[in-house]
This record gives C-alpha cells, structure tokens and sequence, in this order.
C-alpha cells in the first residue's frame, strides 16, 4: 500500500454533513391520509385498511372510525415512494386518500 | 342475493332474474368516476407533485383498461351464471372476489361523483334527473354488502 504525504482533509473522528432544506425522498416525511366521505361504506373502509395495510380488524376499525368521527386519520408517516404506494393502493379500492408533508 | 356456499376456489351466491339484471346493469356502468377525482396530494406544492400525480393518472389509466377487459371475459365466462327453477346462481372465482369488490364500489363512488359528492344525505340532492345515479349507488353498494358479508363472514347490512 502506497502512504501518502499529505495530510488528511477531516480530522480523525469528525464527519462533514451537508445540510439540506428539504426532507429526502427516503426519510419518513410523507403522511398517507385517509379522508371521511359518505360514500364509502364502514365495513368496506375497515376492510380495506386491513387488505392494504395488513392490519388485525381492531386497528383497522380504529382508523376507519377517527375517519368517520373526525374526518380524516393518519394512517402511516413513510418515505415519498412508501407513501405513493399506499395512496395508489387506497385509490385502486376508491378511498379518499392522499400523501401530505410532515411539517 | 344470498350466499349459498363458499370454499377456497369460488364463492356461490343466489339471486333472482331481477337482482341479475340489476347487477349487470350496474355493472355496465364501470368505469364511472372521473379521472379528475384521483389526486395524489392536497398540497399541490408538495416536491415531485407534477410527477406524482402523472404516475397517478397512468397507473388508474392502466387500471381501468385492464378492469374493463376482464369484467368482459368475466361477464362472458361460461358457467358464470346458471340457472333453474326461476332462481340464478352466480360463481364467482376466489381470485376475482375482491377485484369484483372495487369495481362495484368504482360505480358506487363514481354515482356519487356524479350527483355532486354531496356530504349530507344524498336524499337532500334525489330528483327525476339525479335519480339514476342515486339509484346505481345504492344497487352498487347492495352488492358490495352481499360480497363483504362473504369474505368477511358478518353481515354489514346490520
């Protein structure tokens, strides 16, 4: 192995760290967001929820009724490809769902 | 239209000649939501919205077309209805049960679209014009029932 005469550019045990404004595609910053509509029927919803997500009936039931009671629930926080997918899987069943950013 | 048998290839239901006909007739509506409806973010601003909402659009594009060829060969399937002694029996094969569940409810939610997504009772909006919409959304999520009631084993009509 060749050694080299100059010196190295960090000091041993620092990391240099590029800030970014924004949250990268891969960090969990996206919220898949069901939102209430009198449309879709309970049942149908909580099945949904449990056929996408693959989440126990109680769960399921739990987001299905904040969605019914409180007009919307957040059903998971995921990166930017995570989130497109659910939101494409709860759309293909016709559920009002979207992908907003965590703040 | 009653469930008469269930096992891990198909799911048997009864219906008479005028549930068949409603059910076909619903059915015939698919696909009826706007494609207008499908957003992928309230926040338009959000990073990569445009393409987001491209890929969107084409997967749903997609979707469609590749629903609308099998309801066809699904519809045109022999031994998809049979009937005797006044009554009609409906096979409907494992694999197609929850994709039979979406369309069904395409029609419901798109009949709603099509009445002006009314949030309050959609008696508040019944009138000869809308009255074929309101009708395909309630024939539409009956069906729906019947099909939750046999992959779920409960009965959602309560």
């Amino acid at each position: 192995m060749a050694a080299t005469s100059e010196p190295p550019a960090l000091l041993p045990g620092t990391v240099e760290v590029e800030e970014t404004s924004s949250k990268s595609s891969l960090e969990p910053g996206y919220l898949v967001i069901c939102w209430n509509d009198p449309v879709n029927l309970m049942p149908y919803v909580t099945h949904v929820f449990q056929k996408v997500f693959g989440w126990g009936r109680q769960k399921a039931e739990f987001h299905m009724l904040q969605v019914h009671e409180r007009g919307s629930s957040l059903l998971t926080r995921e990166s930017l490809e995570k989130a497109e997918h659910y939101v494409h899987q709860l759309q293909q069943y016709h559920l009002h769902a979207t992908m907003e950013r965590d703040e | 239209m009653k469930l008469l048998s269930r096992d891990a290839e198909k799911t048997v239901f009864q219906m008479g000649k005028r549930e068949k006909r409603q059910f076909l007739q619903v059915l015939g509506l698919y696909p009826r939501i706007p494609t207008a409806h499908y957003t992928i973010s309230r926040d338009r601003s959000l990073p990569g919205f445009e393409e987001s909402q491209r890929l969107l659009d084409e997967a749903i594009a997609e979707l469609r077309a590749e629903n609308q060829r099998r309801l066809k060969e699904f519809l045109a399937e022999p031994g998809r209805f049979s009937e005797g002694a006044g009554l009609i029996a409906l096979a409907i094969p494992a694999a197609s049960l929850e994709w039979l569940l979406q369309i069904l409810n395409d029609v419901r939610v798109g009949s709603w679209v099509a009445v002006g997504s009314p949030m309050g009772s959609i008696l508040g909006v019944l009138s000869a014009k809308t009255a074929p919409d309101i009708w395909a959304m309630e024939v539409a999520g009956y069906f729906e029932a019947c099909l939750l009631e046999a992959i779920t084993g409960e009965n959602p009509h309560g």
